[in-house]
């Protein structure tokens, strides 16, 4: 078969020692650039892509792809142990990791993160090798209307993140929603809430936000609180029990779904893709009412989406020449410099180079599993560091990392200030996740909108004419309709008092 | 942001006591460079990129860097400071010490736009630089989809009296967005624009899913498209034809005289030394002519359209009027 020769010639051509070791070492820097949090895998790639202009195109390729997956997976274990999600996708991961961490269970969670993350990752190159075409037709027909209903589902979602009180639930959601709009309004052109100050022209970075509300709100908290802080797990508790994993592998399975299928549609970033595998798994009848409290399917779900988009977003790069994410745009410049142009026409021109780079995805995919998960009981020594210490050094990488973003001092304000917010919601129990969810989506909520608007010249049947933007929004409604009738059917003591189950007031510590 | 002018002077007073100090020091330097009154450059130079790592622009301008440093004997330090269009650098750069130790990249439009749009409340004005050289003139390229009618700019215009039609743009007062203006205006035509705000990845996926009908883009960042067979350019904004796309017609072969694109020049603080801008100006020149570099730049989408200082400066100007023009009637549709 053909599609057989080509995929086995590129992983013979990826599995040669030179390229095998840039695959290597482009995994250990994307784990390492995880870790920090702030510097993602944009700049990661960014950053390296001169030292490849003197490398053979192909083995530069593989090393910066390594990267710029890799960071993924070191992302994960900060959010898990620390509580310090670096990007937004791991902020998700650290609202039930970092829960399991206090349980002990952090050790367990990073495996079947990575294990997950193998998985999706995996599946999802599978699909770009059997199915890049039609793939990247379905991304075409998300235009911007049909976006825009992506965007409301993922915004009704909402419902299920917000917790005990729908009231706290969404006054999160609203903080989330006036940071987003803080910046230039894409349409008119003019600033908003920018207070006179060039640096909040173009807004408020997310990563700021996140490590000041999770990591510094939450060294704030722990060192206000004198809570006992998590221990080290013992070795025999790394390893997943059987119920842990029974209960992940369904979530992984929907988090290769959500992520392959969000991977593949140019602009919606992995963040999303994380969101949505959670609030599903949130909605799923015989655990979701856990999630929040330390649940794996937390952690699994997420962990897998996020890393299948990864891999997904890859589909229209290679088919139609888009870089979906702005480290895929930094991946396509290295394309270009080396006088390679991304698209269906590569396919042709130089199909070994295009399956050894799908082929080192694979081959990737397992270096990460075999580093990472023998390197879970390192990682989870961090947690035996004296707490003091640990903070000092916390401190440190989140001002470095939100530094790192932009350069910028006022990223350290920025960072700053949302720590004490951050406080402040585990004070008065105010649920994250909301915050995250609109903050996320918020932008794209208000650019989608608009652009529709210009493309209909203000008519809004353009969301109900097209068929793909009608289902979405239908399926939005309905998914706030069921939220609603089901949380009316419940007992009213139940919605208000914590449920006995391991007690959902964790969530907002 | 007050507290940053004293020390900018107080820096600035401090390499100068060093620039002088090792003026001193230092041993006449060879034959050609001695007639020149100071002895630069005598340190690495910082070259402010109001960019991202990565994106086209750094790209150019980290290729030019690193033949600068052959050039002068120098260090050349590139520092990103990306934010707001490239507001952020350009602040950093306007406020840098006047001694030649600071100069960035800049690009026209987008300086020029953030100079005169009064809500970006922008510290800085068009007169705040000294222009040494410029580099690269990217003009702005018309597409439409492979199976399109519209061959020429001529049917472009012809198309647009017959329907409605529409074009990408990455934002207000972009260079797609004031080229889409400009040529409206032109041209008399309605062409509607739709903002991608988010930048060209999501306006290149709205155009090739059919959403909408043009793709305006700079050639540098079109390539793939048009290498893909996604899009077919019927046109560049430009006097002249552009070698990356040699059978698209220009707008002044159509009879509309709009040239606009993308152009990314150097320039130092205002009220650096003129001859210190002058010779970044003749080695950035030098490195222009040099074949190899000029492959680097083909290969990176770029070509290369050198002018001096004394040129780009009255090129700036131009640009400043016209630029400002067009403003105007942003803020009439406002």
């Amino acid at each position: 078969m053909d599609l057989l020769d080509s995929i086995g010639q590129g992983l013979a051509n990826a599995l040669t020692l030179q390229n095998l070791l840039f695959a290597l070492v482009g995994c250990l820097i994307g784990t390492a650039l995880g870790i920090l949090p702030g510097i993602g895998s944009t700049a990661g790639i960014a950053i390296l892509l001169p030292i490849t202009f003197t490398m053979e195109p192909t083995s530069a390729i593989i090393m910066l792809a390594a990267i710029f997956y890799g960071t993924s997976y070191g992302g994960t274990i900060t959010s898990v142990l620390l509580n310090i999600p670096g990007e937004g996708e791991t902020a998700i991961t650290s609202l039930d990791g970092y829960q399991l961490t206090k349980k002990g269970r952090g050790g367990a969670a990073l495996t079947i993160a990575g294990v997950g993350s193998f998985v999706g990752g995996t599946t999802a190159t599978i699909l770009l090798i059997v199915a890049a075409q039609p793939l990247s037709q379905l991304g075409l027909l998300v235009g911007p209307p049909e976006f825009f209903g992506l965007v409301i589902v993922g915004i009704a979602l909402l419902v299920g993140l917000v917790g005990k009180s729908i009231a706290a639930g969404l006054i999160s959601a609203a903080i989330g929603m006036l940071i987003a709009m803080v910046g230039i309004d894409p349409v008119q052109g003019l600033p908003r809430f920018t207070f006179g100050s060039a640096h909040l022209l173009d807004g408020i970075s997310i990563v700021p936000v996140l490590v000041g509300v999770f990591g510094l709100g939450e060294l704030l908290h722990v060192s206000a609180n004198s809570i006992t802080r998590p221990k080290a797990p013992k070795l025999r508790e790394l390893v997943p029990t059987r119920e842990e994993w029974r209960r992940s592998a369904p979530a992984i399975g929907r988090g290769t779904i959500f992520g392959s299928l969000i991977g593949i549609i140019p602009g919606v970033t992995a963040t999303i893709s994380s969101l949505i595998a959670y609030s599903s798994e949130r909605r799923m009848k015989k655990h979701g009412h856990e999630l929040g409290t330390g649940a794996i399917e937390g952690v699994a779900a997420p962990e897998t989406a996020n890393n299948a988009h990864a891999n997904a977003a890859f589909v229209p790069l290679f088919t139609l020449g888009i870089p979906a994410s702005p480290a895929i745009a930094v991946l396509m410049g290295a394309f270009l410099q080396n006088g390679i142009t991304p698209g269906p026409a590569l396919f042709q021109s130089e199909p070994l180079l295009v399956w050894t780079v799908i082929a080192s995805l694979l081959v990737g995919n397992v270096l990460l599993l075999v580093l990472n998960v023998p390197l879970v009981g390192l990682w989870t020594r961090l947690l035996a560091i004296p707490f003091p210490v640990l903070c000092a050094f916390i401190l440190v990488f989140i001002m470095v990392g939100s530094y790192a973003v932009n350069r910028s001092v006022t990223d350290l304000i920025i960072t700053a200030v949302f720590g004490v917010v951050g406080l402040i919601f585990r004070r008065t129990g105010l649920p994250v996740a909301p915050l995250v969810l609109t903050l996320v989506l918020g932008p794209l909520l208000e650019q989608t909108l608009r652009q529709s608007l210009q493309i209909s010249n203000g008519d809004f049947s353009i969301f109900f004419t097209r068929p793909m933007a009608l289902v979405l929004i239908a399926v939005a409604i309905l998914i706030v309709i069921t939220s609603a009738a089901t949380k009316r059917k419940r007992p009213i003591a139940e919605v208000i008092l914590p449920t006995p189950t391991p007690t959902s007031t964790t969530q907002e510590r | 942001m007050r507290f940053t002018r004293p020390l900018a002077v107080a820096a600035a007073a401090a390499l100068a006591m060093t620039a002088v100090g090792c003026a001193s020091l230092s041993r006449p330097t060879d034959s050609g460079e001695a007639s020149e009154s100071t002895d630069w450059p005598t340190g690495p130079i910082t070259m402010i990129v109001a960019f991202d790592a990565g994106g086209g622009s750094d790209i150019g301008a980290r290729l030019l860097a690193t033949a600068l440093e052959d050039e002068l004997g120098v260090p050349i330090v590139v520092e990103n400071r990306p934010g707001a269009g490239g507001q952020v650098g350009y602040t950093a750069l306007a406020n840098a010490a006047p001694d030649g130790s600071t100069f960035g990249l800049t690009t026209i439009p987008g300086l020029i736009v953030s100079a005169l749009d009064e809500s970006r409340g922008a510290e800085y004005d068009v007169d705040s630089f000294a222009q040494s050289a410029l580099q690269v003139i990217d003009p702005m390229a018309i597409a439409v989809t492979p199976d399109s009618d519209i061959q020429s700019i001529e049917d472009l215009v012809a198309a647009s009296e017959a329907g409605e039609l529409t074009a990408t743009t990455t934002g207000i007062g972009t260079a797609e967005h004031i080229a889409l203006l400009q040529f409206n205006e032109a041209a008399g035509t309605d062409i509607r624009p739709v903002h991608f705000a988010d930048g060209a990845a999501p306006a290149t996926t709205a155009f090739l899913g059919g959403n909408v009908d043009i793709l305006l883009s700079n050639v540098g960042d079109i390539m793939p498209t048009l290498e893909n067979g996604g899009a077919r350019a019927v046109g560049v904004l430009a006097e002249e034809r552009s070698i990356f796309v040699p059978d698209a017609g220009t707008s002044y072969e159509a009879g509309i005289e709009v040239m606009i694109g993308s152009s990314r020049g150097y320039v130092f603080p205002d009220g650096t030394p003129q001859d210190v801008v002058d010779r970044m100006s003749d080695a950035i020149g030098a490195v222009l002519e040099d074949e190899a570099f000029q492959e680097q730049m083909a290969n990176a989408g770029l070509q290369p359209a050198y002018m001096d200082a004394a040129e780009y400066e009255a090129y700036w100007h131009e640009q400043a009027d016209s630029i400002g023009s067009v403003l105007e009637l942003i803020r009439e549709e406002g």
